[in-house]
């Protein structure tokens, strides 16, 4: 490798609008699985995604969203009974092997009244959605969760 | 060395061999347990793009016993 001339990574953009834990799991291990592929991911947590990361956001397993009846409870005791990691620990692994940016949507912060001290630290910063496109740029792969 | 991700689910068994690759010696060899059914293609799939060597499988009864060398850092 010429000195100089780094190899450039892929990258990944994910944008996070929910918070309930069917989703939350699909989105992490997206994300974990990317980094460890090597992709750098980017990712824009908005409404009710940005509630995920909220400090006081239920913990390990948020519930499952609406609609799923018997099946949901079942998942849910499920993922308490086989302490399936959470999906903010498989972010903060993800974090460990490589390249994870999590962006809080400026908008949403305002729409929650929310500062940086209400979210997890996992977030790394609260940006508008122009910065975000900007460092997304060139993602090879985008998604709406 | 053995990573014993048996029990993590996916890609759980897949996080661990890579923070143990980043953490040992160029040269280690190590073997990496995984009950999970995705590893299967996924290790592979994974220490091929990374440039590591995959030295054998081993299906075990519940797991696979995938034995690796880390060959560059």
């Amino acid at each position: 490798m010429p000195a100089g001339n780094p190899p450039i990574p892929a990258k990944m953009s994910v944008v996070l609008t929910e918070d309930r834990v069917d989703k939350l799991i699909p989105f992490s291990t997206l994300v974990s699985g990317a980094v460890a592929m090597g992709f750098e991911v980017h990712v824009f947590a908005s409404v009710w995604g940005l509630n995920a990361f909220r400090k006081t956001s239920p913990s390990p397993h948020p519930p499952v969203g609406p609609g799923h009846g018997e099946e949901g409870a079942r998942l849910e005791r499920t993922l308490a009974d086989r302490k399936v990691p959470s999906w903010k620990s498989m972010l903060s692994a993800a974090k460990g092997i490589g390249a994870l940016h999590v962006y809080a949507c400026s908008q949403s912060m305002e729409l929650f009244h929310l500062t940086p001290a209400d979210l997890d630290p996992i977030v790394d910063e609260v940006v508008g959605i122009a910065t975000f496109i900007d460092r997304a740029r060139h993602a090879e792969a985008s998604y709406f969760v | 060395m053995v990573v014993d991700a048996r029990g993590s689910w996916c890609p759980g068994p897949l996080m661990e061999l890579v923070r143990v690759i980043q953490e040992e010696e160029v040269g280690t060899e190590f073997e990496l347990l995984s009950s999970d059914e995705g590893s299967r293609k996924d290790i592979p799939l994974w220490i091929d793009k990374a440039g590591h060597q995959l030295l054998r499988i081993q299906n075990e009864p519940g797991f696979d016993r995938f034995i690796i060398r880390k060959s560059h850092s």
